[in-house]
């Protein structure tokens, strides 16, 4: 009995940042829910912790959540898969060859710095609402920050190595395989972290222009009809997905490449 | 953070060059760069020419000299003006209430361990989410129109300020908090003669992907709910096959995001050369 509060105290100790975090989240989110025995509560513009859970366990039991997520996810991950492959070689020629970085470089920059997302309401006339649509979308977002991190990766390429390689004989191919390849990996995850968020935005633009599924479509479909309980729960898990692949990345970054958090 | 890794990058992207060649390299820069923008231009006026293109494309189809044409005509009968103040004033208010919401809760959670604890997982929870996901719930609450535009822009452009603010302070020098303690300095003086010093060019980077995440939430939130502004006009322009009209819409809002990061960098070049760490990184 003596033990029982120092073994309890030294936890919090230990993980103070997180006990509180959490702590704070708990009274978030019980403060959310008592707010209604004060505040009138109107349940068409508002609604609380305990409707949303419902409406989150009505969605999954009913399978509607789990079909908008995979309508979801086929062109996210295409349009990711497709920017990495693409991304990744050009950044890498540009940072590679100087002149054609010299003449790429403004180009990126242009398309980088405006706000493509401009360009969807064309992109959905051209190739439709549905996945075609999507996905390119989705790439035409999140190509560039492979593309700059692929090429900054490549300029901080020890120039020594590139050296040994051509002295001991490996040509161009070699250089990129076992140098370049090798050095812009941490750069490509540290770009894909960028590009994830800017995919999502890419998905849900898609999808609240024009589309009959997916889980935008379902936040906008749920906004339509009032049905807030649902549509928090779809908003949540959206959150949910985006933390846990930021996150998800982040703690990848740290545990492949941990001389890079070195400082 | 997210945030700072663009600025890692810029720093190992100055790659060390001999001062002799630098002014060659810096034309040579310049003139390909500029070469393969014209090139491409010049590529996109001149398919029609090659190519033939069916009926039904054509419709969808526009040359960069049309996209001007329809941009000096849009600038000439001044139709332009009325859209893109109603974008302009949007635009402004939310940074403005992000700049003066993030620059002080920033502060307060660098000089607080306990609240930046407790608030911690809100902002790395909002952050990483993409704030278009609220867009319905925000039209819902505020309606369509000015408020709910302004309050996308608000929640785009505030957390790269608050995470960039609150990262500048926490790197403020120790040595110097405690100096200006010892001569009695209240807490508010810290903030002001210490930490904002400090803190300002983690501050102007924030500031410059604020400025863009600002403009990507003006033209989602005219896209799906609004009644004007430039985004709106670009829609209306899609939907009747004015694709002229989205292009110029496209070149109004990355000319201006460009414009506006470019001129917060050379504040940050100002405001930073007599730094010695930033010195030392050239």
């Amino acid at each position: 009995m003596a033990t029982q509060p120092s073994v309890l105290s030294g936890f919090i100790g230990r993980h103070r940042n997180a006990v509180l975090g959490g702590a704070a989240v708990a009274l978030f989110f019980a403060a959310w829910q008592a707010i209604f025995f004060v505040v009138p509560f109107n349940p068409l513009f508002i609604t609380k912790p305990s409707l949303i859970a419902a409406g989150l366990v009505d969605l999954i039991e009913s399978g509607d959540l789990f079909h908008d997520l995979a309508v979801s996810a086929v062109p996210f991950f295409l349009g990711l898969f497709a920017a990495v492959v693409i991304g990744v070689p050009v950044g890498m020629v540009m940072g590679r060859r100087v002149r054609i970085g010299y003449a790429l470089d403004p180009l990126m920059t242009v398309f980088y710095a405006s706000p493509l997302v401009a360009l969807a309401p064309l992109l959905v006339i051209f190739f439709g609402v549905g996945l075609p649509g999507k996905t390119i979308i989705v790439f035409s977002l999140a190509v560039f920050p492979f593309v700059f991190n692929a090429c900054a990766g490549v300029r901080a390429v020890d120039h020594l190595l590139v050296n040994v390689v051509r002295s001991l004989g490996g040509g161009e191919r070699d250089v990129y395989l076992k140098i370049l390849l090798p050095s812009v990996l941490p750069y490509t995850i540290a770009g894909a972290r960028i590009a994830v968020g800017r995919a999502l935005i890419g998905v849900l633009v898609g999808e609240f222009f024009a589309a009959s599924e997916g889980i935008g479509h379902a936040i906008t479909r749920f906004a339509d009809i009032f049905a807030v309980d649902r549509m928090f729960a779809c908003i949540l898990t959206v959150m949910v997905i985006a933390i846990t692949l930021t996150e998800g990345i982040r703690w990848a970054e740290r545990t492949a490449f941990p001389w890079r958090f070195g400082q | 953070m997210a945030e700072m890794q663009t600025l890692d990058l810029e720093l190992s992207a100055t790659s060390g060059t001999l001062p002799a060649t630098a002014s060659r390299q810096r034309i040579e820069s310049i003139a390909l760069g500029t070469a393969a923008i014209v090139l491409l231009l010049l590529i996109w006026e001149l398919v029609p020419h090659f190519l033939p293109i069916k009926q039904g494309t054509r419709l969808f189809f526009t040359v960069p000299s049309r996209i001007f044409e329809t941009l000096w005509e849009m600038f000439a009968t001044g139709s332009i003006w009325a859209p893109l103040g109603v974008s302009a004033a949007a635009f402004a208010i939310g940074l403005a209430l992000a700049i003066a919401a993030g620059l002080p809760l920033g502060i307060l959670l660098g000089r607080s361990k306990t609240l930046n604890a407790m608030l911690d997982p809100f902002v790395t929870a909002f952050n990483a989410t993409p704030r278009l996901v609220f867009l319905p719930l925000l039209m819902l609450w505020l309606g369509i129109g000015m408020w709910s535009k302004i309050a996308i822009v608000f929640l785009g452009a505030v957390f790269p300020l608050l995470i960039n603010t609150h990262e500048g302070v926490r790197n403020a020098d120790k040595v110097l908090i405690n100096v200006v303690r010892s001569f009695g300095a209240s807490e508010w003086d810290v903030a002001r003669l210490v930490v904002l010093p400090n803190s300002l060019p983690f501050i102007v980077v924030g500031l410059r992907l604020a400025i863009g995440r600002a403009i990507l939430g003006v033209v989602v939130a005219e896209f799906f709910g609004a009644q004007d502004g430039l985004g709106v006009v670009m829609v209306r322009a899609a939907s009747s096959f004015n694709v002229d009209i989205v292009f110029a819409g496209l070149i109004i809002f990355a000319g201006l995001s460009l414009i506006m990061t470019g001129l917060v960098r050379l504040f940050e070049e100002r405001t930073s050369r007599w730094r010695p760490q930033r010195a030392a990184n050239e």
